[in-house]
């Protein structure tokens, strides 16, 4: 026995079980595109300037901006300045959703951007550096007729970043600036079905605050989240893959727990990636539905984070194991050049995630990028990452470089090889290049998806089908991935075939099997050192 | 004169007094005083609407006050991107709203008609946004079921709403006619390049949300371009409008240039079947206000130089001191503390 079974299928079986992949890819892509809506939707909000009467303090602080109790209404300031109203009254209030509707937690997350309509005027610019102080609450409820409950308050600073592409002459006054989208509110749940925004924009002269903003016409926000009907295939497809995988997994552990020998390295990696597959796989979402949990979000980050890691780790191992030169590797303290970047960017992205999302489960409305501090910080880690990042292409890159000459080194010297080195040999290169093959293919995929969900509209028209090209890169990229996962433990899973089953001499095929394993760590043991190896296991047999 | 050219002579009398207050129902600006328009007898009272639009109004009630707003900003707009030209954009307190020029097939007609139907898309969509209406976006939604479709797939973009409000109100009166008069054909072609000038100057807004914020997710969305671009956009075609006149292709008629030689207009392109007057001098029956009083730049040479905008009846000059607001605090709303300067200006007024 010898090698994986990759090695060991007939050509016939191999085109089957390819085949096979390839008809889950094309349902895994037809699942996305045909059945679920667009992955998110973007909800145009438009606040409704509210007066704040609260000179008797009975009423309720939360206003309404339309329905029952709905708050005592402005047009547009012009109405404010002729009835003396001052900018401290004035509150923008936003109802989510639109009237008509009910948010559901399928929706999984919500996020809003805040846009400012900022008119120009003469004597009334938007200063260099001007910061905006929003005084913002959140509330929910579930039912119309209930009183709101506050979720969240704070008083956040976001920088205003506006350009004016016109004149600055008179002739201009009334146009606007065009303004930067401002990161507004981030929630990692939707367990509430009524959620109202207020915000003020607190006017202090002697603090300096809410001065040189110019004049502002109008509040508008977009509400970001996840599609229910995308939700609901997501999950049916996790929950599909859930099982796949981990019965791959479990049969792939058995088949090297019957082995006499320990696991190698590469086998163990292998395991670690159908581990994290399954992590990212298992459908926790399922309890968003029934429980108010905020950092599911962040746990979702974390749990791809862990699995690219994974990823970039196996690839850089599958090399190094394959690299058929006379080092002893099958450590991973052997790879801590190329191990390293990856846990150090990945520990970077995983320190500005928390910074960002961890914080925004305390208060939904932080960002990281409203302050220079923060901001600076953010790049930073992520420009750290990116190095990373690149320092691991470049160590990948020179290692499949080192695979190939050495390949053609070999190549060359096959012949002259005893019958169990060339076998070997041979085994080793195909399964390199396989793999090499279906990574690539894996890979461009990946990015040239990528790059057409980034370039083209959300969904193509074919007469009377829509195709949901964004919901099939999503759903056709995720499958993909599980497959390929699925694929590399069911191939490389060690065989339990004879090399030699059309060789008359099968006893030393079969021996000499076991310690020719999915490594290359024996491979300085040379010739007569396996070959008294070889005799010396025939013996205790 | 020969008796085809006498019939289609008559046939024009007729239908301009059939379209002579085809854009009648900008008189809702007017309205403000009514207050809300909240009960379906309102309807039946408000002056310029006809009974297909009475009708509309009933049924879509919400909406009106809207629709008035969207009037409201239609005028507006006109008034502020004529504001230095010899028409003016100004309004009459009675029917029709912007006298007799309007109900000629003019390029201010063109104009007027293209912005009002802007307007009344423009307002009911951020009606839609603020959630002061019930009906928009959902109910258009593939999946249909209001509530299931929001749940499942989201809603349909608001501002197809507001082009659909607008095309079945303010269209309306052209519809009714049959659309085959050359004037029912222009008005139709200018509400819909009005409509045109803001859903072809819809921003795409992205925004970056996949794990830590990369563009792995990315939403997009188109928002409306505020309404002084809009303005903009049809005061460009406005200035480069094509005169038309109709004709025949099979069965169907169409508008095609007067000029050969002018290639054909597109449907954001302005048309008008009429050249205008030259609106210089008072004439109230027309509507026409005349230059006479208006004011005046001495050193420009354009439309709103003296020479110009008095139409060669020269100018007054009067010395006169403004009281001007200066060195002024401000808020971002409401609140302005200004002291006052004195200057002395030279005004120039027309004959």
């Amino acid at each position: 026995m010898a090698g994986a079974i990759i090695e060991n299928m007939s050509t016939k079986k191999l085109c089957i079980v390819g085949g096979a992949l390839l008809a889950f890819q094309v349902v895994a892509f037809l699942v996305g595109g045909l059945i679920a809506p667009s992955p998110t939707s973007a909800v145009p909000y438009v606040s409704i300037k509210c007066i704040d009467v609260r000179k008797n303090h009975h009423k309720t602080k939360w206003l309404m901006p339309w329905g029952p109790n709905q708050c005592e209404k402005i047009k547009d300031f012009d109405e404010a300045v002729s009835r003396q109203i001052e900018a401290n009254d004035i509150v923008f209030a936003v109802h989510i959703p639109l009237p008509p509707n009910e948010m559901s937690p399928w929706f999984q997350f919500m996020l809003f951007i805040l846009q400012l309509d900022v008119a120009f005027k003469m004597h009334n610019v938007i200063q260099d550096n001007a910061e905006i102080t929003l005084d913002v609450s959140l509330a929910y409820r579930d039912d119309m007729s209930s009183e709101w409950k506050e979720m969240a308050h704070a008083i956040e600073t976001r920088k205003l970043k506006c350009a004016f592409h016109s004149p600055k002459t008179p002739e201009s006054e009334g146009r606007y600036y065009d303004c930067d989208l401002l990161p507004f509110m981030e929630i990692g749940s939707v367990a509430h079905k009524f959620y109202l925004i207020n915000i003020r924009l607190p006017v202090n002269e002697r603090k300096k605050i809410n001065l040189g903003i110019g004049e502002i016409k109008d509040i508008r926000l977009v509400g970001i989240h996840q599609n229910g009907g995308f939700t609901k295939v997501w999950f049916a497809m996790k929950t599909f893959l859930t099982p796949s995988i981990l019965i791959i997994m479990i049969w792939y552990w058995r088949r090297i727990k019957m082995m006499t020998r320990a696991p190698v390295l590469l086998e163990k990696v292998i395991f670690a990636l159908g581990i994290s597959m399954t992590f990212i796989n298992i459908p926790v979402e399922w309890f968003s539905i029934g429980f108010d949990w905020t950092w599911m979000l962040l746990f979702g980050d974390i749990r791809q984070g862990i699995f690219y890691a994974m990823l970039l780790s196996f690839w850089i191992i599958f090399c190094g194991e394959h690299m058929m030169d006379q080092n002893e590797r099958n450590r991973l303290s052997g790879y801590w050049k190329q191990v390293g970047p990856i846990a150090v960017g990945s520990f970077c992205l995983f320190i500005f995630d928390m910074c960002e999302r961890g914080v925004q489960l305390k208060n939904p409305f932080y960002s990281i990028w409203t302050t220079d501090v923060g901001t600076e910080l953010a790049m930073a880690f992520i420009i750290v990452a990116g190095i990373c990042l690149c320092l691991y292409f470049l160590f990948l890159c020179f290692m499949v470089f080192q695979v190939f000459r050495n390949i053609s080194g070999k190549q060359s010297s096959l012949p002259a090889m005893s019958k169990a080195r060339r076998l070997h040999y041979e085994g080793l290169i195909f399964r390199f290049k396989f793999l090499m093959l279906i990574t690539l293919a894996c890979a461009a995929m990946t990015v040239i998806f990528f790059i057409v969900s980034q370039v083209t509209e959300g969904h193509w028209k074919w007469g009377d089908l829509t195709i949901q090209a964004n919901s099939a890169f999503f759903t056709g990229i995720y499958g993909m991935w599980n497959l390929y996962v699925f694929a590399l433990m069911f191939l490389y899973a060690p065989s339990h075939k004879n090399y030699g089953e059309d060789q008359s001499n099968g006893d030393l095929g079969v021996n000499s099997g076991e310690e020719l394993q999915l490594t290359t760590t024996i491979t300085h043991v040379d010739g007569p050192t396996e070959v008294y190896k070889l005799a010396r296991k025939e013996a205790q047999e | 004169m020969s008796p085809p050219c006498f019939l289609r002579s008559l046939l024009l009398i007729v239908l301009a007094a059939f379209s002579a207050n085809a854009s009648n129902w900008l008189y809702l600006a007017k309205l403000s005083s009514v207050g809300s328009i909240s009960e379906e007898e309102t309807c039946e009272k408000l002056k310029g609407l006809i009974q297909r639009q009475v009708q509309m109004c009933k049924r879509n009630l919400e909406v009106m006050d809207s629709v008035r707003r969207g009037a409201q900003l239609a005028i507006e707009e006109c008034q502020f991107q004529f504001r230095n030209r010899r028409w003016n954009c100004s309004t009459l307190d009675a029917l029709p709203v912007f006298g007799k020029v309007v109900t000629q097939g003019t390029r201010e007609a063109a104009f007027v008609y293209a912005i009002s139907s802007a307007g009344v898309a423009f307002a009911v969509t951020r009606a839609c946004s603020s959630g002061e209406l019930d009906k928009c976006g959902c109910d258009r939604t593939v999946h249909g079921g209001s509530a299931q479709g929001f749940q499942w797939s989201g809603c349909s973009d608001n501002i197809a709403y507001g082009v659909a409000f607008s095309q079945s109100f303010v269209d309306v009166r052209e519809r009714s006619k049959g659309a085959s008069s050359n004037r029912a054909l222009m008005n139709l072609h200018n509400n819909e390049a009005g409509r045109k000038a803001i859903l072809n100057n819809m921003r795409v807004e992205c925004k970056c949300h996949g794990v830590s914020g990369s563009c792995e997710f990315k939403t997009c969305w188109k928002a409306m371009p505020p309404f002084r671009k809009v303005g903009n956009v049809l005061k460009e075609k406005f200035d480069g409008a094509t005169e038309v006149e109709q004709s025949e292709i099979g069965s169907t008629k169409v508008l095609v240039p007067k000029n050969s030689q002018f290639k054909p207009h597109t449907d954001e392109d302005l048309v008008y079947l009429d050249s205008s007057p030259d609106f210089c001098d008072h004439d109230l029956k027309n509507g026409v206000l005349g230059t006479s009083g208006r004011q005046c730049n001495k050193t420009s040479k354009a439309i709103d130089g003296c020479e110009l905008m008095c139409c060669g009846r020269g100018f007054h000059t009067d010395e006169v001191e403004v009281v001007e607001r200066c060195s002024c605090k401000f808020h971002w709303c409401c609140f302005v503390k200004c002291k006052q300067c004195h200057r002395v200006v030279e005004m120039h007024t027309c004959r």
